[in-house]
Parts: structure tokens; C-alpha cells; sequence
């Protein structure tokens, strides 16, 4: 005994880890199946370390998170294992005393900041009860120290702010109050279930710098979970990978994406498009979907989606393994993927790239098939208070954007900057204030939400078919066969077409979207954030089926987003918009390798990029603040409030989109 | 959700069976899934197939009076007594049942007909015809549905007929109300928006889109619906109001009997188990189909 001790104490920095995770298997127990959520968990958490916990949807992440404090919802149980936290055995453990620990040794923060506060309670009451609790203070010395982690996490005017409803905060605000609520009684560990995931760009950004300084003032140890592989790069220090329940590579991050020995690793990290350098082809996606957790796993859980995987796969389950340095995979090969010379490796990686289809012969129309001009949107807001003034809201305030046949534009920005309004009234859903659409064909769309986009009591087919149906076109048989080819195009077997929404997963039922976009034969497909909604690895399947379809049916895309590397990869022009205007126009690759203006630089540094190297090198500069509110816009430059060159002349007078260099526009004093 | 998030096609067959369930309207598949709808089939059931029946059993028929065996209690000739007359309680407590559910049924029918046509063109215009229809839904809904029956049977006359109608004008602004909410939730679904970029017309999306995604809480309302209209019934003849004596009715059974409470408890006590076991069913039954529907709910 006292020897292992000593040989631990010797190979490792830090002998006494604050969290020892040991075997840990929670179970979510159904009328007739149970799905083994975590199944058999294993690592350490040193003090004052940040670990990031990544995985797609289902990996089991958020309920291995949960178990640790056993905060798991009814059916949820942990089955077996041991949580250690500075040695003190938790699970067993009794409800007062867990409650004892939650908040106070471990803070824990939320997903979405519009749920996690209680919207009837004051700041204050939220924030002040845990601390009386946990540290024994009075009232007045409780409310002190909140108003003190308030204006540490940012909250300006902390002392009036604290009193206010979580409905009077942005996003951004409640998720840096939920960060003051678990700091605020000196936790040892926190965790962070995906803590920026519902924030812009921008935010997110500053609310990773804001945890990283937090942690390492307080010297808090950070469990930091994410789907985000930049996010990563930019925040942690060692990383977990999970693929169904358990972790399959763990390691320091410069180790992990430097050179990952685990095949989904490997996978993960060759489907993310870049954002900076040069364009790169085709994404590389992975084939298949993620393991059911309802069924038990013979071998390795990867192995159906594994191209080295060999018979051994198929019998017996890989442990964790020891590599160099503190790396460790589940793999029976050393180095998954990339086993043998570099050669092979691009053998194994383009059995994933499925083959282009033969281009089509068809005849391009020559000439522009998407035509804004001058386009507004204000919605007026009436006052229940009949003497007030009706304010104005101006959605979209006067925009410009010409797209020839064939060609894609990316429309970029954080959330309430006109984007979404824009591609409702191209779809005439919403009609304009002033000025004209002019489109060449029809325009279809693809929606954000795969979830929510279909009618949950109509099968695949009648979906499909609705556009067909709708319009009257067709028989029910040419219908029919119209639909089975729709369904073959966006790389669907025709079976689905007899099943419900509910039945696909959300790629699947992306491609549905994308299908019943197809059916009416448009010439322009506005996407709307097509995969945001969706997992990594699925990601990469549907933006190469959208580039497929643009190479084969000569469509032009609206493709709006907030996820720059996508907009990049996808776009031949970009238009930039802050505060219903466009910034900044021209043609991506020029954006992405020289952005001229202001926001477009800030926009940029904010998407971490998946690579520590560059991350650790990079200076990023954030941009501080949140976006003005639309109803009161400030006057000259709307974006003078943010912007780090502002000048008097940004404040008095409006900057114009005006040319510059060649083949490209931007409104912004300081460049033109 | 969140179970269904990752079916791939290996797909279990059971969720595919489940989900297939939820979406179509569950005749068979939840009654024999569901406990409370189990239990509510068992009470209901029997009690419905007697009421067929009775006709043809062998037993004394609703109205016939037989002066010699008066104020029985019940035996195996008689299984709930006898009244004053002489009449056959059972064989009076089984026409007046088929009242009852006429009535009950009726009741959920055109309150479910009215309900979904008014609610759904008021949530789905809005403005105007949102604010005329709404405006005469409360005046409705500020009387005490009760105290309404009464007044509007007071005023048509007693009744078949006017019990269903004054029962179902207290209850179809309810279900104009709940159908307007769930309409007024539907309406900005993404997949409305999606068939509107069609251009679909308005009658398609109301047809197509929002009416399936509300049958299922209408059901559930029309079933504890058809359980308060058998009790307003009752109610309303118990007062006189409703079916008229000698024609028999759970309610006006009970009133003849509450004068021979003492003597001759089984008159008005027999018929009250039976409404109340009709009642608890009927809700047992309402509760099933929001399981079976809801799968959020289910343990």
C-alpha cells in the first residue's frame, strides 16, 4: 500500500487531487429499457485545473456532471462508483449533507441563463440566502460580498443592479449573475454545463475570459462542459473526450489536438472547416450515427463508425490506456486512426469523404436571381399608455445585397442585428416597410430548429410533399415519385418516408428540411443558422450535402449564421450587419483574411478557434458591452458605443457602406 | 425529447411502436397500456353494456308499476329495490343512465364542434373577431355554468332537448377558450411558417397544422366535459328542471327517493353510486388519454 502511494506521489505534480472520480455508472431506468447514460467513468481533477468535458448530444456528459453532485433527475440513478471530493466519499451520501456541499464546495452553472434564475425573486434574494447559508454571515454582510461578485463578474452599477428580476437582464448579464451565484461561496470546484452555448459570439467570448481570470484568482478547480472543440482550445487545460458513457481520450489540450490517438478524436477534430488560413475542400464527416444508449454495448461503442476498427472491436471493450506524457485512450491501436505512415492515413480519412456526384449538364442562367434594394423593416411599438409616444424598432434599416445565379452569400451577426427579419421578408413572411425583393424563381428555406420545423402528426412523405400538394402540382403519383427522389437526394434510404419527425434524429431531420426546401424547384434556398441545432459530427454531413446540391442544381443560398467557420466555408460573398445595417460586404475569402471593419475584427477574434497553439498566440481582443437596443439605436455610428478606434467623428456622423479596395464595402470611418 | 434525440437506424422497435402511438389517435393501443383508462373501461363498460341490454333482460320495464310489491328493498328479483309504485329501481337507474350519456356525450360533441371551429378562427385571426368572439365567451363564462342551466332551462322548458342545449352553452366557451390558447401556441410554430413560405392558405394551415396538434387536450377536456354535463343533468332534474317524471333520470330518481331516505334508503342511494361511479370514470378516462398522449407524464 504505502509503496503505490509513494509511486503516485513521485509520477504525479500533485499528489492530493480535489476530485477523484472512480468508476461511476448512472443509469436513466425506463418502463422496459435502461439507458446506461454513464457507464463506467474514471479521472482525476487536480486543484485549480480546468477540465473540459466534450461530446456530442447523448454522450452522457451533463448526466455524468450531474451525478457528481447527484443532481439527477427521476429516472435517473447512479448505479455504482465513487466521487471522492478532497477525500470525502459523496454519493451514499445523505440529502442535508449533499445540500451542504452544493453551492458551497461546488457551485454549479447552468446552460440556459433564461431558466436557471427564479423569474419572481429579486437578484438580491437569489444570490444573498445561499451565502447566509453556506458561510454564516449576516444579512447586511451577505449582501456586500453579492454586490461584490457582482461587479466582479461585470454587472455595472452592481448596488442598484442586484435588486432588479432576471427579466430586466440580457443573456449575457444572467449567465455572469449565475457565475457570481456559484462563485460567490468560494466553491472549491465548479461546474459549467455548457455555460455559453445559448450566448452570441461576442458574449460567449467575454464570458470565457471572464471564467478563466475567475478561476485563476480564486484558484477554483473547473469541470467545463462543452461540444465547442474551439471552445476548448481557448479554455482548458486538460480534456476529456465521452463517446457513449464513457471517457475514450483524455489528456492535456496541447497533447489532445496536437496528436489525438482516438479514432472519434482523430474524426472530431478533422470536421470542423477552419476559420482562419486558407479554405480548406470538402469537410470530412463522420459516417453514422452516435451509439444507442439503450442497448448494451458489446466491444467498442465507436466501432461502427471506426474505419480501423478489426475484430478484436467487435468483442472486447478498449480501457483507458496509457500513452506518452499524461495522454490516455481507449483504443487497442496506439494510435487510432493514424496507425501507420501518413499515406495511409489519407486512404482511412477519404473512405469518410463520400465521392462527389457527377456534375450535372445543365446551363447556368446568367444574371442575378436575388435583388434587395433598399430594404427596411420597423415594427412600431404601441404603449399600452395612449399619451406615450409609439417607439420604433428598425429591424432592418436599409440594406443591399445582389446575388447572381449559383452564387452564396453569408449574412453574419450577433442575434437581434436584423438577420433573421431579413430572411422572413425574403420569404414573404413579414412584408417590408420600404424598398423592393426582386427574385428570379422561387425561394424556399431551411430552418434553424430541426425539432420544431416539421408538424409532429404528419409523416416524412406528407412533409415532403407539402410544397406539391399545396401548389397543386402534379398527380399524386408524379407526386410520389418526386418525393422518393428528393428523399435519395439529400442521402435518405425512401423508408424514412413512412415514419414520423420524431422518429430521425436531428440530421435526418435536417435533410427532411433541406428536402421539402428542394420541392418546388427554388432557385434561391435561404438557410437559416441550418446547424446551429445540430451536433459536430453531424454538422459537417449537412453543410457538405448544401454544398453538393449548390454544386449540382446551380442554387443560390442565403446562408445566415453566427457560426463564422461555416458562413466561411459555405459563402462566396458575405455581408456583415450590425443593427439591421451591413457593415461590411464583399467577398469572403477577402473578409475572412482582411476584415476592414471594426466589428467584423471583433466578431472574428471572438470564434475560438480549434487549435491551442494559435489560441495561446492569439491576442484577442473582446468586444466589450452587448449590442445597443435596437429601439434606441446610438446616434452617428451605430457601432461607435463598442468600437476600440471611436473617434468625435464616429459619434456625430453616420459612416456610409462606401467602396474600398476592389470588390468590397464597408461603413466605418477609421478604414475609409 | 431527449430520448428520442439519437434514433439511428438501428432504432429500438419499441420507441417506433411508442411514438407511432402518441401521434395517432390512440383508440386501442392506450386502453390497454393505460391503468387509469383500464380501470375506467372496467367500470364503464359493463355499466354501458347493461344500459344496451336492458330492453331485453328479464326485468320489470322502467315505468310499469306493481302496487303489490311496494317499497322492496333489494333482493335478486330486484337488485336495487323497488319505489313507492312498485317500480323496478335497477331497471329505472338503466334508462335513466342512457339519458345520462346521451346527455353527457351530446354535450362533449358539441362543445368539442364548436369549441375547435370558434377557438380556432379567434387564435388564428385575431384582432377583431378574436375580440367579438372572446367578448361573448365571457359574458358566458361570468355566470356559474349551473345557475346558467337553470336559467336557460327555465326559459325553454324542461327537456331532452333544452338540457342539452342549456349544458352545452355553459360549457363551449371553455373549450373555445382552451382551443384559442393552444391555437395561439401553435401559431408561430416554425413549421406554420414553413407551409406559409408555400403559400398555403389559411384553411390548409388550420386544417392540416393546428387542429391535429389540439385534438388531443380537446379530448381530454370533452371527457371530464361529458362527466360534469351527466352531473348537471342530474342536478337539473333532482330541481325539476330537467328529464320530467314519470320518464326516469339518474336525477330525478334520487328526488323521488330523498323523501323515503329513512325507510327506504336504496331509492336515491343506488342511482347516487352510479353517477358517481360514471363521474370517477370519466375523469380515470381523461387522465388516461393525457398520459397516453403526453409521454412526459408517463412513470
Amino acid at each position: 500500500m504505502t509503496d503505490m502511494v509513494v509511486k503516485q506521489e513521485s509520477s504525479k505534480p500533485n499528489p492530493e487531487p480535489i476530485l477523484q472520480v472512480r468508476d461511476l455508472h448512472t443509469h436513466f431506468i425506463a418502463d422496459k429499457v435502461t439507458v446506461k447514460a454513464v457507464n463506467g467513468v474514471s479521472f482525476d481533477l487536480q486543484r485549480g485545473e480546468r477540465l473540459a468535458i466534450v461530446g456530442e448530444s447523448g454522450s452522457g456528459k451533463s448526466a455524468m456532471a450531474m451525478s457528481l453532485i447527484q443532481l439527477i433527475a427521476y429516472p435517473g440513478k447512479i448505479v455504482s462508483g465513487s466521487v471522492r471530493l478532497e477525500g470525502t466519499e459523496l454519493i451514499g451520501m445523505r440529502e442535508n449533507e449533499l445540500n451542504k456541499i452544493r453551492g458551497s464546495a461546488v457551485g454549479t452553472i447552468f446552460q440556459d441563463p433564461m431558466s436557471s434564475l427564479d423569474p419572481v425573486m429579486r437578484i438580491s434574494d437569489q444570490m444573498i440566502t445561499p451565502i447566509r447559508k453556506h458561510l454564516n454571515l449576516g444579512h447586511k454582510e451577505a449582501r456586500l460580498l453579492a454586490i461584490d461578485w457582482l461587479s466582479r463578474v461585470g454587472i455595472p452599477e452592481a448596488h442598484t443592479r442586484i435588486d432588479s428580476y432576471p427579466f430586466e437582464m440580457s443573456g449575457g448579464m444572467r449567465q455572469r449573475i449565475m457565475i457570481a451565484m456559484a462563485l460567490s461561496c468560494n466553491p472549491r470546484l465548479i461546474l459549467a454545463d455548457e455555460p455559453t452555448t445559448a450566448l452570441d459570439v461576442t458574449i460567449q467570448a467575454q464570458i470565457v475570459e471572464l471564467l478563466k481570470n475567475l478561476t485563476e484568482t480564486t484558484g477554483a478547480a473547473m469541470m467545463f462542459i462543452t461540444h465547442d472543440l474551439g471552445l476548448v482550445a481557448r479554455f482548458a487545460q486538460k480534456v476529456a473526450v465521452m463517446y457513449a458513457g464513457r471517457i475514450v481520450e483524455y489528456g492535456t489540450v496541447e497533447e489532445l489536438f496536437a496528436h489525438p490517438k482516438h479514432p472519434y478524436t482523430q474524426s472530431l477534430l478533422m470536421t470542423i472547416p477552419k476559420v482562419s488560413g486558407e479554405k480548406s475542400g470538402r469537410l470530412l464527416h463522420i459516417e453514422g450515427f452516435p451509439h444507442d444508449m439503450r442497448n448494451t454495448i458489446v466491444g467498442c461503442s465507436f466501432k461502427e463508425r471506426c474505419t480501423a476498427a478489426f475484430s478484436r472491436c467487435y468483442e472486447e471493450a478498449p480501457q483507458l490506456m496509457e500513452r506518452e506524457g499524461s495522454q490516455r485512450s481507449a483504443c487497442f491501436l496506439p494510435n487510432g486512426l493514424n496507425f501507420g505512415v501518413e499515406a495511409e492515413q489519407e486512404e482511412l480519412v477519404k473512405l469518410h469523404v463520400s465521392t462527389l456526384p457527377a456534375l450535372a449538364q445543365f446551363t447556368r442562367p446568367t444574371g442575378n436571381v436575388l435583388e434587395i434594394k433598399e430594404l427596411h423593416k420597423h415594427f412600431k411599438k404601441e404603449s399600452m399608455l395612449p399619451w406615450r409616444p409609439t417607439s420604433q424598432i428598425k429591424a432592418v434599416n436599409g440594406i443591399n445585397i445582389t446575388l447572381e445565379f449559383g452564387e452564396t452569400i453569408g449574412i453574419v451577426g450577433e442575434s437581434g442585428c436584423g438577420k433573421s427579419t431579413t430572411a422572413r421578408m425574403l420569404l414573404g413572411l413579414d412584408a417590408p416597410t420600404s424598398g423592393s425583393i426582386d427574385i428570379q424563381g422561387n425561394i424556399q428555406i431551411v430552418f434553424q430548429d430541426p425539432y420544431s420545423s416539421f408538424n409532429p402528426k404528419m409523416k416524412i412523405k406528407d412533409i415532403i410533399a407539402e410544397p406539391l400538394v399545396v401548389r397543386k402540382i402534379g398527380t399524386p403519383e408524379s407526386r410520389k415519385s418526386k418525393v422518393n427522389e428528393l428523399i435519395g437526394k439529400v442521402g435518405l434510404e425512401a423508408s424514412y418516408l413512412e415514419r414520423y419527425p420524431s422518429e430521425l434524429s436531428g440530421g435526418q431531420r435536417q435533410r427532411i428540411g433541406v428536402a421539402r426546401a428542394l420541392a418546388l424547384n427554388p432557385s434561391v434556398v435561404v438557410a437559416d443558422e441550418p446547424t446551429s441545432a445540430l451536433d459536430v459530427s453531424v454538422r459537417a454531413q449537412i453543410i457538405n450535402l448544401l454544398c453538393d446540391l449548390k454544386e449540382e442544381m446551380g442554387l443560390s443560398f442565403v446562408f445566415i449564421s453566427h457560426d463564422l467557420s461555416t458562413v466561411r466555408y459555405i459563402s462566396d460573398k458575405i455581408a456583415v450587419m450590425y443593427l439591421g445595417e451591413i457593415v461590411e460586404y464583399g467577398s469572403a475569402e477577402e473578409i475572412f483574411n482582411h476584415p476592414a471593419h471594426p466589428y467584423t475584427k471583433a466578431l472574428l477574434a471572438a470564434v475560438p478557434v480549434p487549435d491551442p497553439v494559435i489560441e495561446a498566440g492569439r491576442n484577442i481582443e473582446i468586444l466589450a458591452g452587448e449590442l445597443p437596443s435596437p429601439a434606441n439605436p446610438p446616434l452617428g455610428c451605430a457601432f461607435h458605443s463598442r468600437c476600440p478606434l471611436v473617434t468625435e467623428h464616429c459619434v456625430s456622423c453616420k459612416p456610409l457602406l462606401v467602396d474600398y479596395q476592389d470588390m468590397r464595402q464597408v461603413a466605418c470611418h477609421a478604414v475609409s | 425529447m431527449s430520448n428520442q434525440e439519437v434514433l439511428g437506424t438501428r432504432t429500438g422497435k419499441l420507441v417506433n411502436v411508442f411514438s407511432r402511438g402518441r401521434i395517432k389517435i390512440p383508440a386501442l393501443h392506450f386502453l390497454v397500456s393505460n391503468k387509469k383508462a383500464k380501470w375506467a373501461l372496467l367500470i364503464l363498460v359493463p355499466i354501458l353494456l347493461l344500459t344496451v341490454l336492458a330492453p331485453v333482460l328479464p326485468m320489470q320495464k322502467p315505468l310499469e308499476t306493481n302496487v303489490t310489491s311496494s317499497l322492496l328493498s333489494p333482493s335478486l328479483e330486484h337488485p336495487f329495490g323497488t319505489d313507492k309504485l312498485g317500480r323496478d329501481i335497477l331497471s329505472r337507474t338503466l334508462s335513466g343512465i342512457q339519458i345520462s350519456m346521451m346527455v353527457g356525450f351530446s354535450v362533449a360533441a358539441i362543445a368539442l364542434v364548436f369549441g375547435i371551429v370558434l377557438g380556432t378562427i379567434s387564435g388564428f385571426y385575431g384582432k377583431t373577431v378574436d375580440r367579438v368572439i372572446m367578448g361573448v365567451v365571457d359574458i358566458f363564462l361570468a355566470f356559474p355554468s349551473l345557475l346558467l342551466a337553470i336559467g336557460l332551462v327555465s326559459i325553454m322548458g324542461a327537456g331532452f332537448v333544452p338540457v342539452i342545449i342549456a349544458i352545452s352553452l355553459a360549457d363551449v366557451p371553455r373549450f373555445i377558450r382552451l382551443q384559442r390558447s393552444l391555437v395561439l401556441s401553435l401559431r408561430t410554430r416554425t413549421y406554420i411558417d414553413a407551409a406559409r413560405t408555400v403559400q398555403a392558405s389559411q384553411l390548409w394551415l388550420m386544417r392540416k397544422h393546428i387542429i391535429p396538434n389540439t385534438i388531443a387536450a380537446l379530448l381530454v377536456a370533452a371527457s371530464i366535459s361529458a362527466a360534469n354535463a351527466i352531473l348537471v343533468e342530474a342536478s337539473l332534474s333532482f330541481l325539476g328542471l330537467g328529464i320530467m317524471p314519470p320518464e326516469p333520470s339518474l336525477g330525478n330518481i334520487i328526488k323521488e327517493g330523498q323523501s323515503y331516505l329513512q325507510t327506504a334508503w336504496w331509492i336515491s342511494t343506488l342511482p347516487g353510486v352510479v353517477i358517481l361511479m360514471i363521474a370517477i370514470s370519466l375523469h380515470f378516462m381523461s387522465d388516461g388519454i393525457r398520459e397516453a398522449l403526453d409521454p412526459r407524464s408517463r412513470k
